[in-house]
């Protein structure tokens, strides 16, 4: 069982990526970089012209880090095209099914739709890093440096975030074939990881109800660790985020495998499966 | 024959649409997502104001009704990107070919949508607005209702004008809800949206200066929150109203064109 889930994982990842390689899009992969660009760009401006570096908090460097607060926003950034692989590939992995008439088929195989997922996620994982590290280097354009780097911590975060992100997107196939969505769910998911993750802003400066909304999303915990683990921050305790991290990724991951199931029953049952 | 075109395409779209999850989330969640996302890139700084530099005169606006309004004025021209999507779903439903075969006129069909679109999104702004005045206490001070009514009208004309000439990328191309998925971050940025104009390098100004977003936001922020009168926003009214003019006519133009190259090539519903 766990050989032929390893297998359809392989499979599924490999054929994913010789499909976005094969049929490479450069107007899909410049769209990626317009939201990070967008933000760095208004934070360099906002940084150095609106402001001419003057009216950062006191008290503001110690949870930045010692790079700076462009360095911070760079991270962060850096951090959105995994939410737009996990929002956009593996969210609407049935909508595309659905829509390209092999849903039926698919569904009618004996894999398991986890390891089918887990490819799909495998692939998507393996093409973001290529737009995370083109993310770091646009950063440099921006003056994203380096503090310090601590290399367990930066593939734990990676890892770990990529996990909880597996498990959002399950919920999102599970929506999105419910309610035959197209990109309204992944979108609002987009927004919600981007206001309330710290990507542009420490989750310490946002108000009270905001930092509630934040703590249930993986997101924001790997954003922390990430920065940490390369801007030198002191502020953050790695354990408690990465055990809050665990936690979270267990639930999401458990709660979009059974939601998944469940639609997929009851689509069944309802002969639903390719219907519009 | 051409009120009743606009008038049932816009009645069609509207019932598709309103109070549909899409119009919930481009007209209700976007706005309020980009809008803190935007409060939130503004928080770092320990700031409650913003100046904004017009001519000579230097207006301080409150920080949150600077993000507010630019996102409400943005959110409308992201509905009119939406209202090219129209010519999408019916290719998607494969009622494009139909829809271009009868008589209707094309500008009639495009204003329809826009129009419809429109409405979608005002009685949505209207609650925002209100609650945003009752609940978060924006600063607004408007000294002429007159100059802030014109500043609304012709920003929203003229961002549904050039909303029409961008529906007609959708008949032209199957890649037109790309082109308007391209368009939405360098608008963010050009139009002042984020931050003053007077802070955008001086290069990029002339792209700033060919968006009625710009002139909207422009207008709207300084009779809405710095008091402005309808002298002082002369210039801004006077070219969002140029803007209408002048992407109308560009927008029958583009229609006729979209339509018969489309109709030569017969790409109208090939995927």
């Amino acid at each position: 069982m766990a050989s032929h889930s390893i297998r359809v994982i392989a499979s599924t990842a490999k054929v994913n990526l010789i499909m976005t390689w094969r049929f490479f899009s450069w107007t899909g992969f410049a769209l990626r970089f317009f939201t990070p660009l967008m933000t760095l760009g208004a934070a360099w401006i906002l940084y150095n012209v609106v402001y001419a570096r003057q009216t950062l908090p006191p008290g503001f460097g110690a949870v930045i880090g010692s790079s700076g607060y462009l360095s911070f926003i760079t991270v962060g950034n850096a951090f959105y095209v995994f939410v737009f692989a996990a929002a956009f590939v593996v969210g609407r992995v049935m909508f595309w099914e659905r829509a390209t008439g092999t849903i039926e088929a698919t569904f009618m195989t004996p894999m398991s739709r986890l390891a089918y997922m887990s490819g799909i996620m495998l692939a998507a994982a393996t093409n973001s890093l290529i737009d995370f590290a083109a993310v770091f280097i646009l950063g440099l354009a921006f003056g994203f440096q380096i503090a310090l780097l601590n290399a367990p911590l930066f593939l734990s975060s990676l890892l770990l975030t990529a996990f909880g992100l597996f498990g959002i997107g399950l919920i999102t196939n599970a929506i999105t074939l419910t309610f035959r969505d197209r990109t309204t769910t992944a979108n609002s998911l987009m927004i919600l990881f981007m206001v309330f993750c710290g990507l542009v802003c420490p989750v310490e400066l946002m108000p009270p109800w905001a930092q509630l909304i934040s703590k249930a999303l993986p997101l924001t915990y790997g954003v922390r660790l990430m920065r940490a683990s390369l801007l030198g921050i002191v502020t953050v305790d790695p354990m408690h985020d990465i055990a809050a991290l665990l936690v979270l990724d267990a639930i999401y991951v458990v709660i979009g495998a059974i939601t998944l199931a469940q639609i997929e029953k009851n689509l069944r049952k309802k002969a639903l499966f390719s219907i519009f | 024959m051409f009120t009743r075109v606009v008038f049932a395409e816009a009645v069609k779209s509207l019932k598709v649409y309103f109070f549909s999850t899409r119009t919930l989330f481009w007209a209700l969640a976007l706005p309020l997502g980009n809008g803190l996302y935007l409060y939130f890139l503004y928080l770092p700084f320990a700031t409650k104001s913003v100046d904004l530099q017009f001519g000579a005169t230097t207006y301080t606006i409150d920080l949150v009704g600077f993000t507010i309004i630019g996102q409400l004025l943005y959110s409308f021209f992201t509905m009119m990107l939406l209202a090219g999507a129209s010519f999408d779903a019916e290719r998607w439903q494969g009622t494009l070919e139909v829809l271009l075969l009868s008589p209707a006129s094309r500008v009639a069909i495009l204003l329809g949508g826009a129009l419809a679109n429109a409405v979608n999104y005002v009685w949505m702004l209207v609650a925002l607005v209100l609650s945003w005045v009752a609940f978060i206490h924006v600063g607004i001070f408007v000294t002429d209702p007159l100059a802030l009514c014109g500043s609304l009208l012709l920003s929203y004309s003229a961002m549904m004008a050039l909303g029409m000439c961008l529906e007609t990328v959708d008949v032209y191309s199957r890649r037109g809800s790309i082109f308007t998925a391209w368009l939405q971050e360098p608008v963010m940025f050009l139009s002042g949206q984020i931050f003053p104009l007077q802070s955008l390098p001086v290069f990029l100004l002339p792209l700033s200066y060919l968006l009625p977003l710009t002139f909207g936001l422009m207008a709207v922020r300084l009779t809405l929150l710095g008091g402005a009168s309808i002298y002082d926003v002369r210039m801004p009214l006077a070219t969002l109203a140029s803007m209408t003019l002048i992407f109308f006519i560009l927008a029958s133009l583009l229609v006729n064109y979209a339509e018969r190259r489309a109709k030569t090539k017969a790409t109208l519903t090939q995927f």
